[in-house]
């Protein structure tokens, strides 16, 4: 019932500059940094816009894959030898060789990693999504985009802010097809 | 003091004509560009494309069926030469790769600036040689349709791949580079996807929509995309290094002579990344001479930075060469004296001359040059060079050195079938592939460009005026 009296708000913004006073702006109205999301068309860090880290699961998940991975290697190195009905021992070689299992060690541990390093974007990030969501095309073209979600009753107050702080465009965002 | 402002004036504006990152457009304008020369296509592409298609048609698809149909018999790999062009190829396009991973992430762990507008396109031939690689190799198995036994699965037969193979390990390494080498590829690409989608509409509207997984460019996806970027950056060096190490290994690990030696390795690594550092020099000339737009993107000094590397890969490469032919040399074993003597002297030692000549004394006599390098049709023809001459190379060591061994009797020189026409394929099928991607993905990666030039500017130090770079990450 709350969420109803929640309105979003795109601000969009020429620079980084405004972008950033603006964000520190609307910090002291009282829009908490959880209500705010910046969008632009290059990789903006947060000390630029004075935003808190952002948190991201990659790293974790790449760890998680190359511990995968490197279990496959010792399952193909270590347990499948062994697979055979009658296990094949040749000559004087070692039937668990050192050096070779390094080799599928390494390649499979690599393989793990960047694996769910590429799959830990697409669930970090929710890809792929093509549902509508709030968007302006301008940012592809370098603006910098303030979404903002405020309540209803703040709506105006927030509007008029950003506006007055250097915004090209100020509307209430309503998602869209991409 | 007029005239020093006039001076300083001067030296700015030529910075700025000089240096890409100097020289910022809105951002809305390089959008523009890039999406035009996708889009703008003249008559003389399409000939281009239709002749290509032809000769892969024929050179790689009916010539393959042929063999298929036919057998390895129509090929000329026979005792003792069981080696041939199809591994010659295989060696060749995986050096190839090592371009993109090179220019790519090497560059971007050491912040190389110059890197920003042509990563895509060397990431693109990493990919594609990557496929002829592959192709080659299956070419090289004959009975393709049997590969799949070399996939680590329970089966009814109820056999494991024996990983004691360096052959094994191959099939390990460039699937992990295949794999790796395109997702590093599609993950900086997105950005650029999503510009295309804001930009295109009807079938390409919907191709890039699909491509751009949703993208917005919101700060979670940015610090997600970010990470994983400097993750590959940073894992997929090993990887390529382990790639051609492993494939150095397929003869390394074999007791014969010329071929049995320590620093094959580092060798075959530094020898994948001279001829990849070429085919990337070939390919910019060509995308910056056909495609609109294009001088904008990748200037002289982007030719002249490439045309340094090359150099110091060239002299690299010449110190592996004469390390391990030294070592051999000095060793005095009867076979492998004769050996070496067989390349330089044999029916085939004019390749060899010719190898170290292009591989070596023209890149030294060329590159040097910072006017010469900065001069697109002297890099390209040097890259050819380099090429023709890093495929000698391949040659020498697979089916010249298997041309004699310690059985006289046997001795024969290798005589390729149709080993010709596949190979024409694979390397009309690699230049297609890249066509087709220049018309569907940016080529050029906006997004990073952008970036580059907010971190760029002029300072002035007294009188001299200076590029600097703020650490923007």
């Amino acid at each position: 019932m709350a969420e109803s009296n929640l309105v979003d708000i795109l601000a969009v913004f020429p620079d980084l500059e405004p972008a950033a006073d603006a964000i520190e702006h609307l910090r002291s109205l009282g829009v908490h940094d959880d209500c705010m999301n910046v969008i632009s068309g290059i990789p903006v860090t947060e000390a630029m816009l004075g935003r808190p880290s952002q948190w991201t699961n990659v790293p974790r998940i790449a760890l998680g894959g190359a511990l995968l991975g490197f279990g496959a290697g010792v399952f193909l190195a270590f347990v499948s030898p062994y697979l055979y009905p009658y296990p094949i021992q040749v000559s004087t070689q070692a039937f668990i060789p050192g050096a070779p299992t390094v080799v599928v060690l390494f390649e499979l541990t690599m393989l793990g990693m960047l694996l769910s390093t590429f799959l830990g974007v697409f669930l970090d990030s929710f890809f792929p999504n093509y549902r509508p969501m709030k968007y302006v095309p301008e940012v592809s073209d370098g603006k910098i985009c303030i979404l903002v979600e405020c309540s209803y009753v703040e709506e105006k107050k927030i509007m008029d802010a950003l506006k007055k702080l250097g915004a090209e465009s100020v509307k209430p965002a309503e998602a869209q097809h991409l | 003091m007029a005239e020093h402002n006039k001076h300083t004036d001067h030296a700015e504006a030529h910075f700025r004509e000089k240096h890409l990152m100097l020289d910022p457009l809105p951002r809305g304008q390089m959008n523009e560009m890039v999406m035009e020369s996708m889009h703008t296509t003249s008559w003389k592409f399409w000939v281009v494309f239709a002749g290509l298609s032809v000769v892969v048609a024929y050179g790689l698809f009916y010539s393959w069926g042929v063999m298929i149909a036919e057998g390895l018999g129509v090929a000329g790999v026979n005792r003792p030469s069981y080696w041939g062009i199809f591994l010659v190829n295989t060696v060749f396009w995986i050096g190839i790769s090592h371009a993109g991973t090179f220019i790519s992430a090497i560059l971007r762990v050491f912040k190389a600036e110059f890197r920003r507008p042509f990563t895509r396109a060397a990431e693109l031939m990493t990919t594609f040689g990557l496929i002829q690689a592959g192709f080659s190799i299956l070419m090289h198995m004959g009975r393709v349709w049997l590969s799949y036994w070399l996939m680590p699965y329970p089966n009814q037969r109820m056999l494991w791949p024996n990983l004691h193979s360096p052959l094994t390990w191959d099939l390990l390494a460039i699937t992990t580079y295949l794999l790796s080498s395109t997702m590093y590829l599609f993950l900086p690409l997105i950005p650029d996807v999503a510009m295309a989608r804001d930009r295109s509409s009807g079938w390409r509207k919907t191709f890039y929509k699909i491509l751009a997984l949703g993208f917005r460019g919101t700060e979670g996806e940015w610090t997600h995309l970010r990470n994983a970027m400097n993750i590959f950056a940073f894992a997929i060096i090993p990887v390529m290094f382990s790639v051609h190490t492993i494939v150095s290994w397929d003869f390394a690990a074999a007791t014969r002579p010329g071929w049995n030696s320590t620093i094959f390795g580092p060798y075959f690594v530094v020898g994948a990344l001279h001829s990849g550092m070429g085919a990337v020099v070939m390919v910019l000339v060509v995308v910056r001479g056909t495609m609109k737009n294009m001088k904008y993107f990748i200037r002289p000094e982007h030719f002249e930075a490439i045309g340094r590397l090359m150099l110091i890969i060239s002299m690299t490469w010449a110190y592996f060469f004469f390390n391990d032919y030294m070592v051999q040399w000095y060793g005095g074993d009867k076979w492998t004296k004769q050996l070496l003597h067989f390349h330089e002297a044999g029916p085939m030692g004019w390749m060899w001359f010719v190898m170290l000549i292009f591989n070596v004394a023209i890149p030294w006599a060329v590159l040097w040059n910072a006017r010469w390098r900065a001069t697109p049709w002297i890099v390209f023809s040097v890259g050819l060079l380099i090429n023709v001459g890093m495929w000698f190379e391949r040659y020498i060591i697979i089916p010249v050195s298997l041309s004699i061994n310690r059985m006289p009797f046997t001795w024969r020189l290798y005589q390729p079938g149709i080993e010709i026409p596949l190979g024409i394929g694979t390397l009309a099928f690699f230049i297609l592939l890249y066509m087709t991607a220049s018309k569907l993905i940016p080529l050029i990666p906006v997004w990073e460009v952008q970036e580059g030039q907010m971190a760029h500017e002029l300072k002035k130090f007294g009188r001299e005026t200076v590029v600097t770079v703020s650490e923007l990450e």
